[in-house]
Order: C-alpha cells, then sequence, then structure tokens
C-alpha cells in the first residue's frame, strides 16, 4: 500500500516533468542576403555584395554599378532554420522592372514575411551641395518618425537617416509619436525641421541601466534587435559618399536640460549638458578589405578616420543659429580613386546630449536644427 | 447532576486518545505547469530552497484503523530554476510600460513562498507502525515571491515575425510578479507517517496544489503554475 502511494507520487512528478517534442520554428527571417556575380565588374568591392539584415529590415537593396544586365540575377538567402522561401534562394529573377517579392514561411508553416528585394544603379552626387532639409518625414508602424532624403527605386525608401527612436519604443511602448526623442518640428528654420529631446526612458529604461535616450539624429542605420544588448554597437554610422567634403553648415537651437544625470542616475550638480554636432569621413573599408562601419564608440576616434567637422561647443541658444565647420583632414588627405569607388562613408550626427551615447545627460535637453549642408570640393 | 456528569465523560472521552506530534521536514519539488508545455525545452539548473517545514498535528483515532488528523505547519515551497524555453510566451511589466512576446532563450524563476497551512486529513492505519494520511489542505502565505530574470536570449515583439531583441547577459532584464500571487493556496496532501521507535518515525508527503500560485486575472504567463512538493521528515510523538 506504502509503496502505491510512492508509486502514484512518482509516475506524478514524472507525467508533470517530462518535456514534450521540440515545436517547430515560428520565425521566418531572411538573415543575410547575397550575390554572386559571375562578372565582377557590378561591384567596386566583392565585399558590398551581403547584406545583412535585423528583424525589421523587409527590403534588401544590392547597389550595382550602372548600366548592367538587371534579367537574370540569382540573389541568395540566409533564412530562419526549417523555413522556406518563395521563389526559391539562388533562383534567377528578372530585377529590371523593380523589386521582386519573396515570401518566407516558418518552420510550423503558420508564420510568414514578405521581403523586397531589389538592384539599385548606384547614385553619383552631382551637386557640389548636399541638401538636408529635413522635410521628408515618414511615420513608421504608427509608432515613431523617420527621416528619408529619397527613393532609391520606385516605393523604396532611402532611409538615408536613422535615429534611436526604435530603442526608445522598446522601453516606453506607450509613449505617442511626438514623445519620442526625436521628432519633426512644424516651424523649423525654413519649412520644417527636427527637435532632439534628451528623454526619460522611463522604469524599464531604468532597469536596463539606461534611463535616459538622448534624442540622435545620424546618416547610418540604427540596429533595434541589439539596442539592449549592445547599444554602442546599435547605432551604426555613415553610408558610402563620393564626393570631398570641405564644409558643414546648418541652423541649430540648444537649451540644456536642468539637472545633469550619470548613467546611475546621481546627480552631478555643476555640469551642463552639451548637445553634439560633427561630421565624419572614414574609409568604409580596412587595409585587408573588411567593410568597416562605426559605432558609437568609436565614432570620433576610429583610425578609420579621414577627416572630421566636429562643433567644439554646442552653445544655448533661443533664436535659430547658423554653425559652419571646416572639415578638417588627417595628413594623409583623402585618396581619388578611392573616393570614385565608394571607399569613403560619411555621417553627420547630431545629438541633444553630447554623452547620450553612455546615457548620460539632462533630460530635456533640445536641440533644434534645419537646413543642413555639407559643402564638398568642386570638381569640374 | 447526571446530565453533567455525561457530558463531562462524554467529553473526556472525545479528548481521550488524541495523539500530538511534531513533525520537521523539507520540501522538494516545484511550482509548475500541470504537463509541461512544448515551449519550456528543459531545465539546466534546479537549486536546493531553504524549504523547511515545521509543524504540529493533532490526531484523533475514531476507529482502531480510522483517524482524522490536523494541525499547523509553518513550511517554504521555493525554487530557483534555470530553464530554457522557445516561443515562451511572456510580458513583462515595469511602471506602466509593458514587453510582451514570445521568448526564446534562458529564463531564470525564483520563487519562494512562506506559508503557514492548515491540514485535514483522514488517517488510516495499515498496521501499528504505518499510517496513511489523505486530505485536504489550506495555506497563508506569509512571504509571496516569484521573480526572475532572463539571459541569452531574445524577444519577438508581439508575435513571431515581430521586432527582435536580443536580451543583455547582465540579469539586468528581471521580472517579478510576486504582487500578482495569492495569499492562499488549498491542495491535496498524501502521505504516510512510519513509526519507527517509540517516538521517533520518518515521514513522506506529497502536496498537490488545486490552485494556481497567482491569480486568475494574471494572464502574462500562459500556464497555470501549481506548487507540486514532496515532504520528507522525521516526526516526534509527543503523546
Amino acid at each position: 500500500m506504502r509503496k502505491n502511494v510512492f508509486l502514484t507520487a512518482i509516475v506524478c512528478m514524472c507525467l508533470t516533468a517530462c518535456f514534450k517534442e521540440e515545436p517547430l520554428n515560428a520565425e521566418c527571417d531572411i538573415v543575410q542576403a547575397w550575390m554572386h556575380y559571375d562578372d565582377t565588374s557590378y561591384v567596386w568591392n566583392s565585399s558590398d555584395t551581403i547584406v545583412n539584415l535585423s528583424s525589421v529590415d523587409s527590403v534588401i537593396t544590392f547597389t550595382v554599378k550602372s548600366g548592367k544586365d538587371l534579367t537574370h540575377l540569382a540573389p541568395q538567402f540566409v533564412i530562419t532554420e526549417g523555413a522556406t522561401i518563395k521563389p526559391a534562394s539562388g533562383s534567377e529573377q528578372d530585377f529590371s522592372n523593380g523589386v521582386v517579392l519573396y515570401t518566407v514561411t516558418s518552420q510550423d508553416g503558420l508564420w510568414h514575411r514578405v521581403y523586397k528585394v531589389g538592384f539599385v544603379e548606384e547614385v553619383r552626387t552631382t551637386s557640389d551641395t548636399i541638401y538636408y532639409d529635413f522635410e521628408r518625414v515618414f511615420l513608421y508602424n504608427e509608432k515613431y518618425y523617420t527621416w528619408s532624403d529619397y527613393q532609391i527605386m520606385d516605393g523604396v525608401e532611402a532611409n538615408n537617416w536613422a535615429t534611436g527612436n526604435g530603442g526608445f519604443a522598446l522601453s516606453r511602448s506607450s509613449a505617442k509619436p511626438d514623445e519620442y526623442p526625436t521628432v519633426p518640428l512644424e516651424d523649423g528654420y525654413e519649412g520644417k525641421g527636427v527637435k532632439l529631446t534628451t528623454s526619460d526612458t522611463g522604469a524599464f529604461g531604468k532597469m536596463m541601466r539606461m534611463p535616459i535616450a538622448a534624442g540622435n539624429l545620424f546618416i547610418g542605420k540604427f540596429d533595434t534587435d541589439n539596442a539592449l544588448k549592445d547599444a554602442m554597437k546599435s547605432t551604426q554610422f555613415g553610408s558610402p559618399f563620393d564626393k570631398k567634403p570641405v564644409k558643414f553648415t546648418g541652423y541649430y537651437k540648444y537649451k540644456p536640460g536642468d539637472t545633469f544625470k550619470d548613467r546611475y542616475g546621481n546627480e552631478e550638480k555643476d555640469r551642463i549638458d552639451e548637445g553634439a554636432i560633427y561630421a565624419i569621413l572614414y574609409k568604409n573599408h580596412d587595409a585587408e578589405g573588411n567593410p568597416v562601419v562605426l559605432y558609437g564608440d568609436n565614432v570620433q576616434t576610429s583610425e578609420q578616420i579621414v577627416a572630421k567637422a566636429i562643433m567644439p561647443e554646442v552653445k544655448p541658444v533661443d533664436e535659430w543659429t547658423e554653425f559652419e565647420i571646416e572639415f578638417d583632414y588627417y595628413e594623409d588627405g583623402i585618396d581619388q580613386e578611392t573616393l570614385n569607388n565608394l571607399g569613403y562613408s560619411l555621417t553627420v550626427v547630431f545629438s541633444s546630449s553630447r554623452d547620450g551615447a553612455y546615457f548620460q545627460g539632462a533630460i530635456g535637453s533640445t536641440l533644434c536644427i534645419d537646413k543642413v549642408r555639407i559643402i564638398c570640393e568642386t570638381t569640374e | 447532576m447526571l446530565l453533567v456528569a455525561a457530558i463531562t465523560a462524554s467529553a473526556e472521552s472525545i479528548l481521550d486518545g488524541w495523539e500530538y506530534t511534531v513533525r520537521l521536514g523539507y520540501n522538494i519539488g516545484g511550482t509548475m505547469p500541470i504537463g509541461m508545455p512544448a515551449t519550456i525545452r528543459s531545465l539546466n539548473k534546479y537549486k536546493l530552497e531553504a524549504n523547511f517545514a515545521l509543524g504540529i498535528d493533532v490526531h484523533k483515532p475514531l476507529t482502531s484503523q480510522w483517524g482524522v488528523l490536523s494541525g499547523l505547519h509553518l513550511e517554504n515551497k521555493g525554487m530557483d530554476v534555470d530553464a530554457t524555453v522557445k516561443n515562451y510566451h511572456m510580458e513583462m511589466t515595469q511602471g506602466g510600460e509593458s514587453i510582451e512576446g514570445y521568448y526564446t532563450g534562458n529564463l531564470v524563476t525564483e520563487c519562494d513562498e512562506w506559508a503557514l497551512t492548515l491540514p485535514l486529513f483522514a488517517t488510516f492505519k495499515v498496521c501499528d507502525k504505518i499510517m496513511l494520511k489523505c486530505g485536504p489542505y489550506l495555506s497563508y502565505l506569509a512571504t509571496k515571491s516569484f521573480k526572475g530574470y532572463v539571459y541569452d536570449g531574445y524577444l519577438r515583439k508581439t508575435d513571431p515575425t515581430g521586432e527582435k531583441t536580443n536580451m543583455t547577459n547582465d540579469k539586468s532584464v528581471t521580472f517579478d510578479f510576486s504582487d500578482n500571487m495569492r495569499r492562499w493556496q488549498v491542495g491535496i496532501d498524501v502521505g504516510v507517517d512510519w513509526q519507527i521507535g517509540q517516538r521517533w518515525g520518518a515521514s513522506a508527503d506529497l502536496q498537490w496544489g488545486l490552485n494556481g500560485i497567482h491569480k486568475s486575472s494574471f494572464t502574462t504567463i500562459e500556464q497555470t503554475l501549481y506548487p507540486i512538493y514532496g515532504t520528507l521528515g522525521v516526526i516526534y510523538k509527543l503523546k
């Protein structure tokens, strides 16, 4: 009898503890896409044929030199384990009429994602002055604002500007679009401008020791996938640039917030927050030919940098104030061939708190910017 | 006068034959779903907690075999488990904000439930030394805690195609569902007391919780978690 009780107990425990068979994968992502060109004249760098995707990306574009035949190209994809993709990875498609849609279906068959894949002819900068007026602003998923200066092809935005808004969305999911750190400013210097505000990331931010989010706007990409795990690596600065920039100009207003706090929330009494306005030109491949991107922790210090235009001090000003910063080139200067081959990347960075990447600053610090220009050396 | 005598006599007979037992035990088990969901893949670590149980029981034999038992136990049903989960639905809330989605990775849960438990058992003596017990118990939780953290994993927001957030490994992404726990727990106990010597003995019990540890309004964790513990102990007969 006693034995039976024990047996019952043991059987019950076992039933409870038993693990069921592993469920099939529910995800259906393309994590990487790449192209193999038999004709190597399609691209400048063979490393440019790989596109790594983050979870929010649903558009894949390969950049090729102009005048190439796009009718028989076979991009290949790395997708979630067990998932299937249609049309098949490595199958030849005609990209001459724009994007081709690929559908990835999860292993369990319950979920799918549709990706747009396109081939874009590289655009050469024709003007000596690049205009950034921040008039083309979009609302992403009804959540937060994004900026894109142009379309690289029909229906595909360049999304050349990035912000940390996607990171803020993780901690303050209930925030309205206008409560995000980087928002459009209706009355800019001319037309719309951009307002960057150092914001409180709330209880989640505090828990993850990221108590503030500086308002930021930069040329590059923000990787939300790793915003928590490695915030420094989530800001990926720069995109290829084919001119020699000499001057960086624009208009700004700045007001520091009241109380400067370090990342642990400790007040630093005598410290006044400062904004950041700078532009960096860097070599986008290292000596071994590997692609290089600058991150939050080396955007101003990397050895890849060839020129900097950094505003020494973003002083508090209530009125729109013009700034003009010369690019300061390193001794080696710039190599014309590398420039032609899109071997340099340019980033332009604005932040309402200079040390925002280290989660230091004053909540409420506000930087407004508009009518930004990159003036390049005249080429005849 | 006769009536009083009769009442006294019957009172004496009621009080007669009560047995008092002190018991000291240790609870081994966990707070778990009944039937492991497929989303829980493996248990990586299970740490024993200070799950002591100290109690006093009164037992009243009614016949030569049957009797009733009650008492009061102070006990802890705690656990500290590290599990690997896949597409495990969860929601973390902090200061009015929430992150909800499907988590894949490691999940550490620490649970503490210090309780005062009132058992009400029927007893059956198989022989002189062995007594089976079975019946409900009621527990009042004096301390309730259910919290933990995630590491080495990622969350897909809303559904498996949603935004992916890779989690930090520094234990900074935490959850705390202590406030969503019930104060009262009921369950069924099946056990056996084995009288070894004149006063000393051993006991084994299985306590199976019948209501989940969280309030029914709490839906963050998909499965209802029940406290299921085995108790091994020593007993000492006072009288």
